[in-house]
């Protein structure tokens, strides 16, 4: 057997020889391929307190691939700051080398290459080996593991389960703390339930009570903060969940309960936190997202660090602002942040930041998280590793307007739906197929495993139709972060349009298409969609009709057994000549 | 109950006050029906025509996104002692594109001890709240927001 260098390096990684290996090719020039799992460890150490950051989860316990967006524009003032880079832009900004294993988890460049090379990314086994290295390094008692939400909801294992599986992988990770946001959509009484047996606290102080015939009108649902002592040190983390949930989900699942940025009691709690009880420092634990919690660190004073989430950005570096970092550790598992605290006199004297990827051929998996993952799995196995059919080319979820996931799934709701245009969700979550793949009925549940999973088919009118992709391209597109709702434009079938980014709201999209031809203000038309709120505006709901999304897609791939989906967009950007430009650039 | 009762014990309940300031909702008898007010002729019945003086003295509180456009939660706080001297006589909360501009005027004493009054909105659609105090001096004092209502559906 012939072993190449770079074989070699990755058998000594996984056999955890990693620093011996740095030692004997110190003389020889490393490529940007040749990573080690020292690699991965190495850290330069402050003070005593480590918090760990995971953020976006999406219940994907086992690895997977996952590649990150080739288009991802905003409003002109947004596009190449952090929160809208990638691609080029991202790796110019970071300074990442091409072809890395940085560059791979980070960016969709050279994608289907350096999955070959590099393999699959994240899984619980494989988190938890590398958070006890941490723990090893800096004794457990001086850690703490912090989850920025969107853990319990992503996969068929949690659809199945209820989020049930999910709180079981986090116990057997370690978490201590979290905030939620998917989590919601599992409805009031099994968000409690699955607190009660999870062995992290649940903390927001952004969710209160608003239906004042109960009890819990006008007060807090969940405890605000809490405070943690590591090393001494007393750290105040206060919990910010998501506060566009009860718009962005269907507000049944949180009747009574308001949501909302509430940045006068964050400011409030900061001070509390502060004066009353003396801590250290201050903790934000969010799920605002990265470009709202930019905002936040402009309008509240006191915060030491945000452990942002939502908006599922992979940050190599922090970003300070007003005296604020603000940390977010990407999405899907595929990262574990590393904050070093220096904690002395009662103040943050210093800090050390490290986004580790975690590379499932570098970092050996626990066999603990192998069983526990067997475990949660087995019950489904058969339902979830039935193959439907395979992919000519790459199936991916992401980018601002069209992915090609996305693309499968408009394709097979058009075939069944027979309606004039389809929509589906501009969710961040998913997964990815490589080319040439085969697609399991797990791969379906990871694109539209969501507990209001109805295909809707209704009618609308050609204006209506028009001013709710108006409405939709302003949550997106707002040059205000905090009118935003963090997620992509809602993805579309049998339709095209134009979109001009920076035009004012309402007059964004011109030439819209439907079947090739002008869509007409007056006509009515047949549309189905999932997982939004559209059938609310629509009439003469086809209730005969409607069926789980996971259902439609798993039957037209069993009958292509073949697909071949276009990666052409159908939408086409009249303002921005690519989808990852640098700041103050429309072209890349 | 009635929504128009419902929200008026809505408001009673929110005004942090001990005295129940007077409400007088959008209905009121006028020679011109509610309806018909637009903006500019609202609050130019309001304040006889005199300025409005944006001031960090007066504050509102609303969502930047509604989570529904049917009750949106709006809250006035002005700083003001309350004295006989120097007060805030009413509070105006107005909606600058509903069909009905005026949501719910506030008529307040110095007995109400402080300037506060909470209440829920319908919003027609995305638009600029805006809320008005008149002060005892005569002046009128105002902050407004933008308050988005939308069908949502990112996530």
């Amino acid at each position: 057997m012939e072993v190449s260098r770079r074989d070699f390096m990755q058998i000594v990684a996984a056999l955890g020889l990693g620093s011996a290996a740095a030692g004997c090719t110190s003389g020889a020039k490393k490529g940007p391929a040749d990573i080690t799992l020292a690699d991965l460890y190495a850290f330069n150490p402050k003070g005593k307190v480590t918090l760990l950051h995971i953020c976006d989860m999406h219940a994907h316990i086992k690895p997977l691939y996952w590649r990150e967006p080739s288009t991802l524009l905003s409003a002109p003032n947004l596009v190449g700051t952090p929160g809208f880079l990638c691609g080029e832009a991202f790796a110019k900004h970071y300074g990442l080398e091409p072809s890395s294993l940085d560059a791979y988890f980070d960016t969709h460049m050279d994608f289907d290459a350096l999955a070959k090379k590099f393999g699959k990314m994240g899984g619980i086994a494989h988190m938890k080996t590398l958070i006890d290295e941490v723990k090893k390094q800096r004794g457990a008692e001086n850690v703490m593991l912090l989850d920025s939400g969107d853990t319990w909801q992503g996969t068929g294992v949690a659809l199945k389960t209820n989020g049930e599986a999910i709180v079981d992988a986090q116990n057997y990770l370690g978490v201590d703390v979290m905030v939620g946001h998917w989590e919601f959509t599992y409805g009031k009484e099994q968000v409690k339930a699955l607190i009660e047996k999870l062995d992290a606290k649940f903390i927001s102080q952004n969710i209160v009570g608003d239906d004042p015939f109960a009890d819990e009108f006008e007060e807090l649902i969940f405890e605000p903060y809490t405070i943690q002592e590591r090393a001494g040190a007393k750290i105040g983390i206060i919990g910010q969940s998501f506060p566009f949930t009860s718009t962005a989900n269907p507000k049944e699942f949180t009747e009574g309960w308001s949501f909302g940025l509430r940045l006068d009691t964050l400011q409030e709690y900061v001070d509390e936190l502060r004066n009353e009880h003396k801590v250290d420092c201050v903790v934000v634990l969010s799920h605002d997202g990265f470009s709202v919690d930019q905002e936040v660190a402009r309008k509240v004073s006191g915060i030491d660090f945000i452990l942002s989430g939502h908006t599922h950005d992979p940050s190599p570096k922090p970003i300070v602002i007003n005296g604020t970092v603000i940390i977010i550790a990407g999405s899907h598992g595929k990262y574990v942040g590393r904050l070093d605290i220096d904690i002395q006199k009662g103040k943050v004297k210093d800090y050390e930041y490290k986004l580790i990827p975690v590379a499932s051929n570098l970092i050996p998996a626990d066999k603990a998280g192998e069983a526990l993952v067997a475990k949660l799995y087995a019950p489904f196995d058969k339902e979830f590793n039935e193959v439907l059919g395979t992919t000519k080319g790459l199936l991916y979820k992401r980018d601002t307007f069209h992915s090609t996931f996305d693309q499968l799934i408009n394709d097979a709701i058009l075939d069944e739906m027979k309606c004039d245009i389809s929509f589906t969700p501009g969710y961040r979550w998913g997964t990815t197929v490589l080319a040439g793949g085969e697609i399991l009925m797990d791969n379906v549940y990871e694109m539209c495993g969501i507990t209001y999973p109805n295909v809707y088919t209704f009618e609308l009118v050609g204006s209506h139709i028009a001013s709710l992709l108006e409405d939709i391209a302003d949550n997106v597109f707002n040059e205000n972060p905090l009118y935003q709702q963090g997620g992509d434009m809602s993805r579309i079938g049998g339709m095209t349009y134009d979109i001009k980014i920076a035009a004012k709201r309402g007059e964004r999209i011109t030439n819209i298409l439907v079947a090739g031809k002008p869509l007409e203000h007056k006509k009515t038309y047949i549309v189905s969609s999932w997982g939004g709120n559209l059938q609310s505006a629509g009439k003469n709901l086809q209730t005969g009709k409607t069926r789980p999304v996971y259902d439609v897609v798993r039957d037209y791939i069993r009958r292509k057994k073949v697909v071949d989906v276009s990666n052409a967009s159908n939408v086409k950007v009249v303002d921005f000549e690519c989808g990852c430009p640098t700041q103050g650039k429309t072209s890349c | 109950m009635q929504r128009r009762s419902f929200l008026k014990n809505i408001a009673a309940a929110m005004a942090a006050t001990a005295v129940v300031p007077h409400v007088s909702m959008a209905a009121d008898a006028k020679p011109k029906g509610p309806n018909e007010f637009s903006l500019k002729e609202a609050v130019a019945a309001i304040t006889g025509g005199k300025p409005l003086q944006t001031s960090p003295k007066i504050k509102l509180k609303a969502p930047e996104i509604a989570e529904n456009g049917a009750v949106v939660p709006v809250k006035v706080d002005v700083d003001s002692a309350m004295t006989d001297a120097e007060h805030v006589q009413a509070i105006y909360v107005l909606a600058t594109k509903n069909n009905n501009v005026r949501c719910a005027y506030v008529h307040l004493t110095p007995a109400n001890g402080q300037a506060t009054f909470g209440t829920r909105v319908k919003l027609g659609g995305t638009q600029d709240v805006l809320a008005i105090a008149k002060m005892s001096d005569g002046s009128f004092i105002s902050a407004s927001q933008n308050v988005k209502v939308t069908i949502g559906g990112c996530g």
